[in-house]
């Protein structure tokens, strides 16, 4: 932390800088005599610069006979001489040609009106509102068509972001490309500073993405970090300190939960448990494991500026995370140093480096522990039962056996170091003024060291570890990217552009892991002695092993455009994999989109549109997102016992299959963009249609294949479709400022086609729902809906009962009593059984969408974000024990009177029983499926912008974070954690640690 | 500075002409040996061997153990015993409360089938290796015992199974495609197997010392007297028991109290056992059932606790020598352990406050730590004793009462029982049957014991549970055991929900009716 301030220090002090001779002053005003801050003004042939402050005033050092350059993005540059004079007003011209957006694609950039294919832009600035470590927090309501699944509110939670649907069953976060690097599948955009975002953009279709091939099925996000502007330094320091907190779970106290488990017993005619005079303690876990508050810190220190030769942007950041409980952090510190030299006219390079260090400990999954363990026993033992016990075992053992949550994260050490280095060198050579070669290598190490120590305790003969253990766990990645393109563009009298692009990529990814743990640390509670040297037992393990997955490719690009009306692109990409069995190894992706600029026409004349553009694109983008050991039959091996001494015993520890091919999804997109009143309205809308081929999917067999683990096969073939709408307006009316965004999207996925062997897909064992399968994926169905048994309410009295029988009059539900759950014989058999299994809920949203508000007035600025889904369903998985105190669990606050007796009948959950014969708990059913549609305050911001000599910027701020959420959902978070695969883990309320309340403070300077 | 840049360009280009895209693209497996050349050493052959026994008793407590331990439990020689842990899929199913999604039911079913696999694939590829044919026979043998051992289990349990015999069929499409087969083929599949099996393994005492532990010529002819006595082929079952007793392989242990202990491994009287050992290195390799059996008050997990029914039937034959060795009471010595002069068997969280005495350890012969997958107590699967019960009862059903009590008679004399030669009839089987529940309590075969034994048709824990069972009527109304009457989190009625109709097989795994999308059919009434 010392350290992280220091390097700070030094980075502020880099801003002051400038000797001259003579002042010149002035204010610099547009068109409409409004004033521009942040105009560059260059004494022209130096490196003397300075910037207009916030009024549009600018005071530079200058030599009588010079002559300043004043330049700013959007307007035309204007050269002034000096001659002499003091004071120079400047009203600089709007350039319209140059504030033609330059947009970022595959392996080159194009102006925005040259896109043909579907790509949303989020700009940095936005990203930089929300206080959060990974960027993609931010990005969720912010664009069309893409979902931003969270992982729950633990420090440094990594979610999942989601373009268009579900294709593929493998993993379905897009690929990340950083500055034209692309990273290995999975990377967290932990790695990246916010503040050093350009802007984000989105590939939606594959007429877009094609150029990525084999890795871009799942869409791709293109990440463009600051560069540096010719023109004076400036200095930007960002600091903001909050703090989060978690909302409060009830559960039953003391007297609630005797009533319960007591009842659960005499409702089977059995003897209560408890008698609740022998119980006078009343323990509230909630109080005792989580923090109210816990502090979140953000520091940002950032330098740009560059002459004609060199361009620099370079930041530090520090980010510190707490985790609401006693252990569990996050700490993160980043640098970022791009450089572009511009070597010679024709020769350009661009160097970037960023190292990064993140620091933290595991946030404990305690939520789960915490709701379930009885409030009758106390945190820790009395001071008389310590005796000759250390320190890990001082907490008492529950009553119902639920771990001491308390003591179990006392007992929790681990943390890990993570070192990540990435560069990023390209080479420009323009050739000729029309055609470029590139070449560009990016190189991203990564290393991450995880320790951890578990200590030896005592609780109860079955709840202790006899001996402490120390270990350590290393992995080193490396990958890097080479790629060499071409690029050709020229205009043909006027009216015909092209550029063509053709390039050979090589992509190559290694891991490496090495993990050690060795028994009997001396001593059980010196940490300088939690090192595997100092360990002394016999008990020793060691593991390693290296993977290696490459990627060869060749691309093609054309673009053409003809008189600024009509715009063409087509794409086509071949790539090697090794993750595939040598004949299957190659894979072509093609594409082609087209666009039409309506508005250029002669014949079309408006003074309300200002902008139509219809687009459609069709492509083809493939998926190796399979495990790479999928092709291969490998041998494992484990130790048996011949006449007293081990041998080696081995097996068949992998099934592969040798007929493993691409993955690949086809795509139509058509669009439509426009805007009004001078750009004030702008709206788009985009249909879209993706189907996969082949799907990957690691299969389960059925066990009596005696098959281990699971095979990976080339499926059938899914289809996602649907619309994404955008709306934005602004508008300035004098002081006041107003920006709205909102956009909405839907979605729906489905299993069009499912090879022999696999019409089911399913997903989510849950051993105790019955051991069955909670989601599915069935031809001609929505991918990954929820399973099990329709319910028809409770049995209210004897009649209802026994009229429950199939048409001979057998009882349908032999085993259940008035009160319990009446289950729907689906198939009509007289039977409850796994026939009777049925679709009983959807966890996707019908649509979901987000809505931005910018305000500004004068000195004050005003901003939210909402988002919101509608129509998903949520499993909600702790009510399947909140409401039963299934194995005497604890139950929520008020259970008693929520579920069925026959004073209660209008009661949602069944009656109390421990034996449970009906199986109310012991089947997934429809019980447990809510609707999780919500409405969320994402983001509220309110910032104060005031003058102090010295800064061309000073802004507070006071901001909120998922402040308000409306819900019907009785749990505690309808944003339910996606997990790791979204089709099978998606909507499935696992009591994660919930997303946080976060109240905070901050503040900008510009210097 | 341009001859820089070309100077780049040339050796951009060098790098991509040179840098073999085959080479870049063929990327092994690293760190794993592949199938296809495994087989190509003896060495080899013999681990993948080793790999099936593996499965007999699975890698941890769960995969296998444990479910017998679950199904001691449904018989009236155990209680569910752990009464701090009401579990659905342990204690429910004991009291035949039967909960199907029990993940011990998946674990059992998908360790055996992993089992068999692992035999298909050995009898499927050894054919092929060079090495001495005597060895290579005896490989096959030892493959075809197990996957007879492993489908043996699953039709007791669970009632006609698929059947896969061959490794190549699941490279096919219409593996994902099979149905239950019959008993009978199960069966039939099972005596083919051992026959082979019979035929080219070795006697026990034809192994060097180094294998002792690998399947042998009399294993699997006591498995197959199991299997015919099951089948209710009563010559054929007392043939081939009488086959390993005439063998003079297999002597009694002279001591009873000797047969389970961390000092007799492969002992005299043992047939086929699963060895364990502590190792602090491979942690695995040691026995599970010390701590999941043992007592909650002696770092044990307490699941299974031998019922007063059971020490009821040792007295009522006043046999004290196999009682000692069986169950160690609360607040008692315990026999061959002179460290524990009163036991705590913490009967608040103990039903019967009982524990079994085949599976503790004595104090000072544990290791530290004493952890499961650490302790060095064998696991016997078949032993002398049981053959020479299987062979009197056999020999009883098959009108032989002569042999039937010669055999009986050795069992009784070895713990100082007098045996009444003029039993005959009825009389003579309950004698033998009652023989077969004190010698082998405790030892995970009385629940099959009850499920194939019939009078009048009716199997025994027909008879035993359900309302009107014995062992209900017993416990309702009969006992007045101070623990098991006093800790009533286990409930008295334990055994009352049984229903012949159902309760004689298993349920299928849910999850496995799901992966077959059906094909395989859910046994009656689950």
């Amino acid at each position: 932390m010392k350290r992280a301030i220091l390097i700070i220090m030094g980075f502020l002090l880099v801003g002051f800088s400038a000797v001259a001779q003579h002042t010149v002053k002035g204010t610099i005003k547009d068109e409409n005599g409004q004033p521009i801050p942040g105009v560059n003004i260059l004494e022209k042939n130096t490196t003397n610069s300075a910037a207009s402050d916030l009024d549009g005033n600018y005071l530079i050092k200058v030599g009588n006979k010079a002559t300043l350059v004043f330049s700013y993005i959007g307007f035309k540059t204007q050269e002034v001489v000096v001659n002499g004079r003091q004071m120079i007003p400047v009203k600089l011209i709007e350039d319209s040609a140059q504030l033609e957006e330059v947009v970022v694609i595959g392996y080159g950039s194009v102006r925005r009106d040259e896109i043909t294919s579907s790509i949303s832009t989020v700009k940095g600035e936005d990203i930089a509102k929300t206080t959060a470590s990974n960027p993609a927090e931010a990005l969720q309501g912010k664009a069309a068509g893409v979902q931003v699944l969270s992982s729950g509110g633990s420090p440094g939670a990594s979610p999942q972001i989601l373009v268009r649907g579900i294709t593929t069953n493998n993993g379905s976060q897009p690929l990340i490309v950083l500055d034209g690097v692309m990273l290995p599948d999975g990377t967290s955009l932990n790695f990246l500073n916010p503040a050093d975002i350009e802007n984000f953009q989105i590939l939606k279709d594959a007429s877009a993405s094609a150029i990525y091939g084999s890795r871009a099925s799942n869409g791709v996000v293109l990440i463009s970090t600051k560069r540096g502007k010719e023109g004076k330094s400036i200095v930007n320091v960002d600091l903001s300190y909050g703090m989060q907190q978690m909302q409060k779970i009830n559960m039953a106290g003391a007297d609630e939960y005797i009533k319960v488990v007591n009842l659960r017993r005499t409702n089977d005619g059995a003897q209560p448990l408890y008698d609740p005079a022998n119980f006078n303690t009343d323990t509230d876990w909630w109080n005792e494991v989580i923090e109210n508050y816990a502090p979140i810190t953000n520091a940002n220190v950032r330098a740009s500026g560059g002459s004609e030769k060199i361009n620099y942007a370079a930041s530090v950041s520090f980010f510190d995370q707490q985790s609401n409980y006693d252990k569990g952090w996050y700490q993160k510190v980043t640098g970022r140093f791009n450089v572009d030299f511009k070597i010679s006219d024709k020769i350009k390079l661009k160097q970037d480096l960023s190292p990064r260090v993140e620091r933290y400990e595991n946030t404990p999954a305690a939520l789960y522990n915490l709701l379930r363990i009885d409030p009758l026993t106390e945190v820790y033992l009395p001071q008389s039962e310590r005796v000759g016990r250390n320190i890990y075992s001082i907490y008492a053992a529950s009553k119902n056996n639920v771990p001491n949550p308390v003591g179990n994260i006392a007992r929790q050490f681990n943390e890990t170091f993570f070192f990540g280095f990435f560069s990023n060198t390209q080479l420009d050579y323009k050739i000729t003024p029309e055609l470029t070669f590139s070449s560009q290598l990016g190189l991203n190490v990564t290393n991450a060291q995880t320790d951890v120590f578990t200590p030896q305790y005592f609780t109860t003969p079955n709840q202790q570890n006899e001996i402490n253990n120390i270990a350590r766990n290393t992995n080193r990645n490396f990958d890097y990217v080479l790629n060499n393109t071409i690029n050709f563009k020229k205009t043909i009298k006027e009216k015909h552009y092209m550029n063509l692009l053709g390039g050979i990529l090589y992509d190559a990814q290694n891991y490496n892991y090495l993990n050690a743990s060795r028994d009997g640390v001396p001593d059980n509670e010196n940490p300088d002695l939690r090192y595997l040297d100092a360990a002394q037992g016999e008990g020793i393990t060691v593991n390693g092993n290296e993977a290696q997955d490459n990627i060869f490719s060749a691309i093609f690009r054309a673009i053409y455009s003809y008189d600024n009306k009509y715009y063409f692109t087509g794409s086509l990409r071949r790539d090697q994999s090794s993750r595939f069995p040598k004949d299957n190894r190659t894979g072509n992706f093609k594409s082609a989109s087209f666009a039409w600029d309506i508005d250029s026409e002669d014949f079309f004349k408006s003074s309300v549109i200002n902008n139509l553009r219809l687009k459609v694109g069709i492509g083809e983008v493939g998926n190796q997102n399979i495990s790479r050991a999928g092709q291969f039959f490998s041998v494992g091996s484990d130790s048996y016992v011949f006449n007293g001494e081990r041998v080696v015993s081995s097996f068949l520890s992998q099934f592969g299959n040798t007929n493993l091919k691409w993955e690949t999804v086809r795509d139509k997109n058509i669009g439509i963009e426009t805007s009004f009143f001078d750009s004030a309205l702008d709206f788009s809308f985009e249909y879209y249609k993706k189907t996969s081929k082949d799907l990957l999917f690691n299969v389960e067999l059925p066990n009596y294949t005696g098959i281990p683990g699971l095979v990976a096969q080339n499926v059938g073939s899914f289809e996602s479709e649907g619309f994404d709408a955008q709306l934005g307006y602004n508008k300035k009316m004098g002081d006041f400022t107003l920006g709205l965004n909102f956009n909405i999207s839907t979605n729906k996925s489905k299993a069009v086609a499912l090879a022999p062997g696999n019409e089911q897909i399913f997903g989510q064992n849950r051993p105790d729902l019955g051991g069955r399968f909670i989601k599915i994926s069935e031809l001609g169905q929505t991918v990954g809906l929820f399973y099990g048994f329709k319910t028809n309410g409770i049995f209210q009295n004897q009649t209802e009962l026994n009229s429950h029988t199939s048409n001979d009059g057998t009882a349908i539900q032999p085993n259940a009593k008035v009160g319990d759950l009446r289950f729907v014989d689906k198939n009509k058999d007289g039977l409850l059984n796994d026939n009777d299994l049925q679709v009983i809920g959807n966890p996707f949203a019908d649509f979901y969408g987000g809505l931005t508000a910018n305000l500004q007035y004068k000195n004050i600025d005003f901003s939210m974000q909402w988002y919101g889904t509608y129509g998903n369903d949520v499993f909600n998985y702790p009510s399947t024990f909140l409401y039963s105190g299934v194995q005497d669990v604890n139950v929520a606050e008020g259970a008693l009177n929520k579920v069925w007796t026959p004073e209660n009948t209008g009661a949602k959950y069944p009656r109390l029983t421990q034996l449970d014969r009906n199986g109310n708990y012991q089947r997934p059913s429809d019980l447990f499926i809510e609707d999780g549609s919500y409405l969320r305050l994402r983001n509220v911001q309110l910032g104060y912008n005031f003058n102090i000599k010295g800064f061309q910027k000073c802004r507070f701020y006071i901001s909120g974070q998922n402040l308000l959420t409306l819900t019907k959902y009785s749990g505690f978070d309808p944003e339910v954690a996606a997990g790791g695969n979204v089709i099978n883990d998606f909507g499935i309320d696992y009591a994660r640690n919930p997303v946080t309340k976060t109240y905070l403070l901050g503040l900008n300077l510009t210097l | 500075m341009k001859k820089i840049v070309l100077l780049c360009i040339i050796c951009v280009s060098f790098l991509m002409v040179c840098c073999n895209n085959e080479d870049f693209l063929d990327q092994p497996l690293r760190g794993r040996q592949q199938l296809d050349d495994y087989f190509s050493t003896p060495q080899n052959a013999e681990a993948f061997i080793n790999g099936i026994y593996k499965k007999v008793n699975g890698e941890s407590w769960w995969q296998a153990n444990f479910q017998r331990q679950i199904n001691d439990m449904a018989t009236d020689d155990n209680w569910s015993g752990n009464t701090a842990q009401p579990r659905p899929d342990i204690s429910g199913i004991s009291a035949y409360n039967v909960f199907p999604g029990s993940q011990y039911f998946n674990s059992f079913w998908e360790n055996h089938y992993i089992g068999i696999t692992r035999a298909n694939i050995s009898i499927d590829r050894i054919p092929a290796i060079e090495i001495e044919e005597s060895i290579k026979r005896r490989m096959l043998g030892e493959a075809h015992f197990l996957r007879a051992f492993f489908y043996f289990d699953l039709v007791r349990n669970f009632g006609g199974v698929p059947i896969v015999t061959t490794y190549t069929e699941l490279l096919e499409p219409a593996i994902n495609d099979k149905t239950r087969s019959s008993v009978a083929d199960v069966y039939k599949l099972i005596e083919e197997d051992l026959q082979i099996a019979i035929n080219n393994l070795p006697l026990r005492s034809e192994y060097p010392a180094k294998d002792l532990g690998r399947a042998t010529k009399g294993a699997a002819q006591s498995l197959l007297a199991k299997v015919y006595l099951t089948e209710e082929k009563w010559a054929l079952a007392q043939t081939n028991a009488n086959d390993v007793i005439v063998s003079g392989e297999y002597q009694l242990e002279p001591d009873f109290a000797n047969i389970y202990s961390v000092d007799n491994h492969h002992g005299v009287e043992s047939i086929f056992e699963i060895d364990y050992i502590n190792n602090p290195v491979f942690q695995e390799i040691g026995a599970q059932l010390p701590i999941t059996n043992g007592s909650r008050g002696d770092q044990g997990w307490g699941w299974g606790s031998p019922t007063s029914d059971l020490e009821n039937a040792f007295l009522s034959e006043g046999d004290n020598i196999r009682l000692r060795s069986t169950i160690i009471k609360h607040g008692e010595p315990v026999y061959g352990d002179p460290d524990v002069t009163s036991f705590n068997a913490l009967p608040s969280e103990n039903k019967s406050g009982r524990t079994n005495r085949k599976y503790y350890v004595p104090v000072a012969k544990r290791p530290v730590p004493y952890a499961r997958g650490q302790i060095a107590l064998p696991y016997i699967h078949l032993r002398l004793a049981d053959v020479l019960l299987i062979h009197a009862e056999a020999a009883y059903f098959n009108n032989d009462p002569t042999s039937a009590k010669l055999s009986l008679k050795k069992v009784r004399d070895r713990v100082q029982l007098p045996t009444d030669m003029s039993l005959t009839g009825i009389a003579l089987r309950d004698a033998i049957w009652k023989e077969r529940r004190l010698e082998l309590a405790l030892e995970h075969q009385r629940f099959y014991d009850l499920r194939r034994q019939k009078i009048d048709g009716i199997p025994r824990m027909a008879l035993i549970m359900g309302p009107n069972g014995s062992f209900v009527k017993y416990n309702t109304q009969i006992s007045t055991d101070p623990y098991e009457t006093t800790n009533l989190n286990e409930s008295q009625e334990k055994g009352i929900f049984f229903d012949v109709s159902k309760h004689l097989l298993w349920p299928i795994p849910p999850k496995e009716i799901q992966l077959s999308r059906g094909n395989i059919v859910q046994n009656p009434g689950y």
